[in-house]
């Protein structure tokens, strides 16, 4: 019998999946539903059902008739169905079954049952929505909705949102009435307000928000116009839900007591009269305006179906309403990274029940949005790893590796799945992917019927999403979550820093009491604006110095007009600073995901590895957000796989069997620092000096500082894997790492110490749109040289001055020999300086090289803007790109690895003529003064 | 070559799809003209900083109104023999295909003359001198217009794309 049972609600869950993914017109779809439902007649529980029995049968009717064409195959109607099948679930749960709404529900399909069949007093099925609401005590607070503070307060923020423009729309559709898209407009947040107020379990809005919608459906479909009363109504109903609006929000703010009931029912009436009045022809699928009578009246409506019927009505395609997915592919991202931080935590805490709520939440809200916007494989994935959730919650189930592996990795897929929904929105459904959801819904289900997993559930590392999908590389998500808008001030939720998870009391008092979030204190912009307004500011300050050094003005000796310029200049840097601020991000987010790479890899090499973290709220450009992760990823595999040691190795050398490693980020000169330290066994610097001996870079009698020997590490080519990594470590994608911090115009540094361990610096500029340069001059050029490269400047002497075999040229800058790049050679420059002695040369470093440029003079140090050179010339080896200097002009700025490359590839063809610099400009003589 | 080069800067090819509005200038005795719609503005000479490592006829880089975009001499693309800057020497700005979207360009000429509005009558198909010469496959058409005769260049491949895949050898 139970097995039977068990069969019966299999069915009814197939049943349940098939009908959410059914579109109209797809007949072989309708074949297998119907198939579905005939197993269920056949099976002996449902025939003892008398009343299931008849659901199944008017379902299975109403299948036959659809795919006659007698009734209508509308998006509709299956969502009618789908709600059909929830009944159904709740009748072969126990439940008595409520033969009202199912007649009710059927009738307004197009398919007539008898009240009397299912033995129940019928009075009033065809009455509209009233009936409703009367089974509801009006009196009974529905404290739902105060489940999830996070999906109310964004509820809250939205629907004021909306229904102001609502209001505002109205008023202009007075002025002009018939305006397709002020209706649109209003339709749209309509629609938005109820499919949010339903998410959030506030069905009185929904209700109300939903009639609404459907006589707005009509006017936008032309069936009826905009007349004065349906603009009454429509304004009448749009102050009650502000009101109502306003209660939840104080309900919210100050608890239960501001309680206020609300009823809708008389609005709800009044709209449907308004549109009984006035739709001439109602076309026979068109559904009677009873807004989500089942859902209401439903005592426990299957959480899965009620949701996903809520609002799709009418979304047959998900991608219709671009704004609503583009919110949640946005949001759903920030949820999955939250419940990634969060089951970390609970590793540490597995009985902590606030962390589970945190996990709880971002999963309902998931599930929640993603049934709102039909988005089914994404919702019952979600849905089902709540149940399992739910039932830890609930102290049905123990929170176990298993779960948290599950858990974890079902984050992963969700997170695939919304990556693939980004890029279908950017790319165009061509970009759909076929997600396979069974095998986590099954792993899930299996854990939460108590069972455990068979074999060891994958773990997947970062980069690797289980591929589920056959044949198909799903979406890696190293594609980092690039949201189509930022959010510049909102900070995720406060969230205890992992740091201090390793502390034996995690502060569970700090995570009870999450600060509440203040409501509309965030907007959030296009980041093209954004961009455009930083821009903008750039060109002004630019212009501002041109001003000011216009000849004219500098003529001047007004004290007034120096003043005035005084100040214009702070406002300016003002300007330019908040505008850049807004730019900003903490670097928290990237920190996250180190803390589940850390995991992944410690659990994979069986060490144990703590992660520090310090600083998460240093804020950088969110433009390198992107780019600083592959090196960090790097380097926190490098200082786990290879700096950490293996516990028993640690233990011997008097270390604790648990090694740490420390994520850091500070500001430090104008420079925001990325420090990865860890106290594994440090680099092998012989071996590293060996290797470099062998491969040339130096010899064995050079006098290089450890240091600067480990530093070679980062040298192109330098270190591959099976060169060093063997012995000491180190090795793998430092070359990665160097290009990545290079492109970013930043420094890598390694301090280690044999034994003790290793510390990694990233030096980063606070952002990438600017770059501090000290401009010189070379003929009539100027250039832009990075002041981060350079290391002195300097009038050479005579004597410091040295050529190799005629072929290069050195100059000894303290002892060491530093090859002479002569930038007038290399960018074939005219007229400039070519006497080594009466040049200036600046020292510059570059991947680890040093280099003399010889320039002719240095004309200062200023913060420019970058620009692209534009189209073709961008690539250009030797320039990053240029600027506009305070004349107007374009200076170039230098690149200095390519300019290295290029002075490398010309070699030194005019040597002979150049050099004759030592002794004034000799020419051809020079050569043979030098070299005597 | 050429005719590739016309059907795909004037989606169809044929010298009828040529006919509408060119802006005319000059270079040495020669006069052509360029398809208004490409143009962006006819600007005065100004100061050019000219960037290493690129073709000679690269002249440099100039700053329009806060863009840097790189300005191209005419004249030594075509290989024709350079003269002194006049007052009358201009930079057309014109916008082209990049391999990424488009990109503004300066072309510089000796003088810009007219608008012109160029009927398909007037239009014949670009001689073949049967020479080598690429930069050929920069013309779209001959119009002969008042007895006059106009170059018609197609702006993609004299200083877009065209281009782009020659620089891409250097």
């Amino acid at each position: 019998m139970a097995g039977e049972q068990m069969s019966v609600s299999q069915l009814l869950d197939d049943l349940a999946i098939k009908i959410l993914v059914v579109e109209p017109g797809d007949l072989s779809a309708v074949g297998d539903l119907l198939e579905v439902a005939e197993q269920l007649l056949d099976n002996a529980d449902v025939k003892g059902t008398a009343v299931l029995e008849k659901i199944v049968t008017a379902f299975k009717k109403v299948l036959e008739a659809s795919i006659m064409g007698e009734l209508s195959d509308s998006p509709e109607n299956y969502d009618r169905l789908g709600q059909s099948v929830s009944m159904m679930q709740e009748v072969s749960r126990g439940a008595a079954g409520d033969g009202q709404a199912v007649c009710k529900l059927f009738k307004e399909i197009g398919y007539e049952i008898d009240p009397a069949e299912f033995g129940l007093e019928v009075s009033d099925a065809q009455d509209g929505g009233d009936g409703s609401w009367d089974d509801v005590d009006p009196d009974e607070i529905d404290t739902r909705f105060l489940a999830d503070p996070e999906l109310l307060t964004a509820f809250i923020e939205e629907a004021v949102e909306h229904l102001d423009s609502v209001e505002s729309s109205i008023l202009e559709l007075e002025k002009s009435p018939g305006d397709s898209e002020v209706i649109n407009s209003i339709f749209r947040s309509f629609h938005t307000v109820k499919g949010i107020a339903s998410c959030t379990d506030l069905d009185r809005i929904s209700n109300l928000a939903h009639a609404t919608e459907n006589l707005l459906e009509e006017v936008r479909n032309n069936r009826m116009v905009m007349d004065q009363a349906a603009t009454d109504v429509v304004l009448a109903v749009c102050d009650r839900l502000e009101r109502m609006v306003e209660n939840v929000q104080e309900v919210f703010e100050k608890g239960l007591d501001c309680y206020k009931s609300y009823q809708v029912d008389d609005l709800v009436a009044r709209v449907e009269t308004v549109m009984a009045g006035q739709v001439t022809a109602p076309p026979t699928d068109e559904p009677p305006p009873v807004p989500e009578v089942a859902q209401a009246e439903a005592p426990a409506p299957a959480p899965v179906q009620a949701k996903v019927d809520l609002g799709s009505g009418d979304l047959p395609d998900f991608m219709q309403d671009a704004d609503l997915v583009a919110g949640f592919i946005a949001e759903a991202f920030e949820h999955l990274e939250a419940i990634e931080v969060n089951v970390l935590d609970l590793e540490q805490a597995p009985d902590d029940m606030e962390i589970i709520n945190n996990i709880f939440r971002p999963f309902h809200t998931v599930k929640g949005v993603s049934g709102f916007l039909n988005l089914t494989t994404i919702n019952k994935l979600a849905h089902s790893t709540e149940n399992l959730l739910d039932d830890v919650r609930n102290n049905k189930l123990t929170m176990s590796a298993d779960i948290i592996d599950v858990v974890l990795g079902v984050g992963d897929y969700l997170r695939s799945m919304v990556q693939n929904l980004s890029d279908m929105l950017e790319h165009g459904p061509g970009a759909h992917k076929e997600f396979d959801i069974s095998d986590w819904v099954r792993k899930v289900e299996l854990l939460q019927a108590g069972g455990s997993l068979d074999g060891d559930a994958p773990s997947p590392s970062p980069e690797e999403p289980p591929p589920l999908a056959p044949a198909e590389s799903p979406p890696v998500t190293e594609a980092v979550p690039v949201a189509p808008v930022v959010e510049p001030s909102v900070d995720p939720p406060p969230q205890p820093a992992p740091a201090k998870a390793a502390v034996p009391s995690p502060p569970t008092a700090k995570r009870a009491a999450p600060p509440k979030q203040k409501i509309g204190a965030s907007i959030k912009v296009d980041v093209e604006k954004l961009d455009g307004l930083v821009n903008a500011v750039g060109e002004l300050v630019i212009m501002q110095a041109m001003v000011q050094q216009n000849p004219l003005i500098t003529a001047m000796s007004d004290p007034k007009l120096n003043k005035d310029f005084g100040q214009l200049s702070r406002i300016t840097t003002e300007l330019q600073k908040t505008a850049m601020s807004m730019r900003m991000v903490p670097i928290r987010q990237t920190f996250q995901k180190m803390t589940r790479l850390v995991r992944d890899l410690s659990k994979k090499s069986g060490k144990l590895v703590d992660l520090v973290m310090e600083g998460e709220e240093t804020e950088i450009d969110r433009n390198m957000v992107d780019s600083i992760y592959d090196p960090l990823v790097h380097m926190m595999r490098n200082s786990v796989d290879h700096g950490v040691q293996k516990a028993a190795e640690r233990e011997a050398v008097g270390k604790p069997g648990k090694g740490t490693v420390k994520l850091a980020a500070y500001h430090k000169g104008g420079n925001i620092i990325i420090e990865i330290h860890d106290d594994g066994q440090g680099l092998n610097t012989e071996k590293i000096r060996s290797k470099a001996i062998e491969r040339g870079l130096m010899t064995a009698t050079d006098n290089i500082s450890d240091h600067e020997v480990n530093n070679l590490i980062f040298l192109p080519g330098f270190s591959t894997a099976d060169q060093i990594t063997d012995v000491s470590g180190r090795g793998v994608g430092m070359d990665v790492v160097k290009k990545g911090v290079d492109k970013l115009r930043g420094k890598c540094e390694l301090i280690s110490t044999p034994g003790e361990g290793t510390q990694f610096l990233m030096r980063l500029p606070l952002t990438l749109a600017i770059i501090d340069g000290i401009i010189v001059r070379v003929g009539q050029e100027r250039y832009i040289i990075p002041t981060i490269a350079i290391q002195e400047s300097m009038r050479p002497r005579a004597e410091h001055y040295n050529t190799v075999q005629g072929q290069g040229e050195t100059l000894m800058v303290r002892d060491s020999l530093i090859p002479i790049i002569r930038l007038y050679h290399v960018f074939d420059v005219e007229n400039s300086c070519t006497d080594i002695t009466s040049g200036i040369v600046v020292v510059i470093e570059n991947e680890g090289r040093h280099r003399a440029l010889l320039v002719d003079e240095l004309l200062g140090k200023q913060e420019v803007v970058i620009k692209s050179l534009g189209g073709y010339l961008k690539d250009i080896k030797g320039l990053a790109g240029g600027t506009i200097l305070g004349d107007g002009r374009v200076g170039l700025i230098l690149d200095l690895a390519g300019l290295i490359g290029a002075s490398e590839a010309m070699g030194h063809p005019q040597l002979g003529h150049a050099r004759g610099g030592v002794a004034g400009d000799a020419g051809m003589e020079g050569k043979e003064e030098v070299e005597a | 070559m050429s005719s590739e080069t016309v059907a795909r800067d004037e989606a169809g090819g044929g010298v009828k799809e040529l006919a509408g509005k060119y802006l005319t200038f000059a270079l040495a005795d020669e006069e052509y003209g360029i398809g208004i719609l490409k143009v962006r503005e006819i600007i005065g000479l100004m100061e050019i900083t000219a960037v290493p490592q690129t073709p000679t006829y690269v002249k440099g880089v100039i700053n329009l109104r806060g863009r840097v975009i790189p300005v191209l001499e005419l004249r030594i693309k075509f290989d024709m023999a350079t003269q002194e800057y006049t007052d009358r020497t201009c930079i057309i700005v014109v916008e082209v295909d990049s391999g990424e979207g488009t990109i503004q360009v300066g072309m510089l000429v000796d003088s810009v003359s007219e608008v012109l509005n160029i009927t398909a009558e007037e239009i014949e198909p670009p001689p073949s001198f049967g020479t080598a010469n690429t930069e050929m496959s920069a013309i779209l058409g001959m119009a002969k217009v008042k007895g006059d005769v106009k170059i018609l260049l197609d702006a993609n491949s004299v200083v877009g794309e065209g281009l782009l895949e020659k620089l891409s050898d250097i």
